[in-house]
């Protein structure tokens, strides 16, 4: 077998213009996910009264079936729901004006915020209770404890998991391709077959995306060491 | 001035305290002893509602929490009043010594950054921490987070501020150094009540002392009552360790 080397240079550059979906695809899925995962997290932690169940099926079920699968059940389902409430109701709106990424967006987010609510649940554990009974000492209430005392450390806990997860959901976006959405992985698959060079083809992407994972790695380290500075002492 | 009348608190069946009454004038300081177990700490927790009581009545100056049905309000009344020392200093771990003091009076008493600064460097000058300011907990021996701690309590100018073992998580040598600062604020006439397991600094520093066991009061009076001639048998008892010991010691 002969490796086309300068193939594979052609095919990073035509790569390039799909770096933007995919990049979209994670931060949006990551940034929902972190909400609901945090949603979720506090309600199983407080124990909420119903929601807490719920919250716990949640993760179960979704931790329990995979990414792909909830995709697929999201991109059948959507649609039929949508018509069927249009129907009733007599909306002018129909699941066609959907983009094809908003099933995407709307998949991964549902995922990543059951296994970002693990994440942010050990974060939360990690902070000893001492810190939430000398925030209600001083006179917080449960609110300022949380956004003020509680929240900074555990973040600063969870960081490494964190970064952890946003690479999995890096990865995890390639699977938008299954709704035509043309992520790195879709476009690597549309310059593979129409220049019949798929090992160069899926190389560049591969490369693509060890950059863009080495980027989050870097970040996270440096955001590791800001936020952590406490724990060394910083600028005393 | 406090008064906590027939507190109650149980762990599942476990009755930790047992219907205790105590009343602390303003500028008194309390000191509570007794074995481990007897209920002490439960009771300084349950002043500040750490601890829910099952039972009982607790009343700081002119708020009070009837512990049957407690109202959210008025447990942030009662938390307000007070300031808590700890065992364990528990200093907020991602700020720094001054960040710490000044904490409660930016996000709790809305007291303009400047001012907060202000008292809290003046607060940490007072119990020897001028050179710490920007210290974090982590860079700080048990001894200096501990006095921090104090200096976090005495900033929000409370009513009554509670000690938990303010020393016992300290080594011998740093003792010393966290007890001086307690006096030095005791004979400011701040009112306290201090939870702890060293005798002697008990019978010079408090105006009064009680002696707990299994969730009850023992005996209380003033300390020279208590230490030189008390009535029960169990607080002889108790005490004759410590009195033993520092006859050895003349």
């Amino acid at each position: 077998m002969k490796l086309d080397f300068s193939f594979i240079w052609k095919a990073f550059l035509e790569l390039l213009p799909a770096v933007p979906t995919t990049i979209q695809i994670t931060v949006v899925s990551v940034l929902c996910g972190f909400a609901i995962g945090t949603a979720i997290a506090l309600c199983r932690m407080y124990r909420v009264p119903v929601l807490h169940r719920i919250a716990a099926a949640y993760v179960t079920v979704i931790r329990g079936t995979p990414m792909l699968t909830h995709l697929l059940l999201i991109y059948v389902g959507v649609p039929l729901l949508v018509d069927g409430l249009s129907g009733r109701y007599g909306w002018s709106f129909r699941s066609g004006d959907i983009p094809m990424i908003g099933f995407a967006y709307l998949s991964f987010s549902i995922t990543a915020g059951a296994y970002f609510s693990e994440v942010v649940r050990s974060g939360l554990l990690a902070v000893s209770k001492g810190q939430l009974e000398a925030a209600y000492s001083v006179g917080m209430t449960t609110t300022q404890a949380l956004r003020r005392i509680v929240f900074p450390q555990a973040f600063a806990a969870a960081l490494p998991n964190l970064s952890n997860n946003v690479i999995g959901m890096l990865h995890g976006s390639t699977l938008a391709f299954t709704v035509s959405v043309v992520d790195i992985n879709a476009r690597a698959e549309i310059v593979a077959t129409t220049n019949w060079k798929f090992f160069e083809a899926y190389l560049a992407a591969a490369l693509l995306f060890w950059g863009l994972t080495i980027l989050i790695e870097r970040l996270s380290a440096l955001l590791e060491r800001r936020v952590t500075r406490y724990n060394r002492g910083g600028v005393a | 001035m406090i008064k906590l009348t027939g507190i109650a608190k149980s762990f599942g069946k476990n009755e930790v305290l047992k219907g205790i009454d105590l009343t602390v004038e303003k500028g008194e300081v309390v000191a509570i002893l007794g074995p481990s177990g007897s209920g002490k700490t439960t009771l300084l927790r349950c002043i500040n509602y750490l601890e829910r009581p099952s039972d009982g009545e607790i009343s700081i100056g002119d708020s009070s929490v009837q512990c049957r049905k407690p109202a959210k309000k008025d447990i942030q009344a009662l938390r307000r009043k007070t300031a808590m020392v700890f065992q364990q200093y528990n200093l907020f771990r991602h700020k720094t010594a001054l960040e710490n003091v000044m904490e409660g009076l930016v996000v709790v008493r809305k007291v303009p950054k400047e001012e907060a600064r202000k008292r809290s460097i003046e607060l940490l000058e007072k119990v020897g921490l001028a050179d710490k300011l920007d210290a974090y907990p982590s860079r700080l021996s048990g001894g200096q987070q501990q006095r921090v701690g104090i200096a976090r309590a005495l900033a929000l100018n409370p009513e009554v501020i509670l000690f938990d073992e303010p020393t016992s998580a300290l080594d011998p040598e740093l003792v010393g150094e966290v007890l001086a600062v307690i006096r030095k604020i005791a004979k400011e006439g701040i009112t306290m009540i201090i939870v702890t397991h060293e005798m002697g600094f008990a019978q010079e520093v408090a105006n009064h002392v009680v002696f707990m066991e299994g969730g009850a009061v023992v005996e209380e009076g003033p300390p020279k009552a208590i230490f030189q001639s008390p009535k029960e048998e169990r607080t002889r008892q108790f005490l004759a360790r410590f009195t033993s010991e520092s006859a050895y010691s003349i």
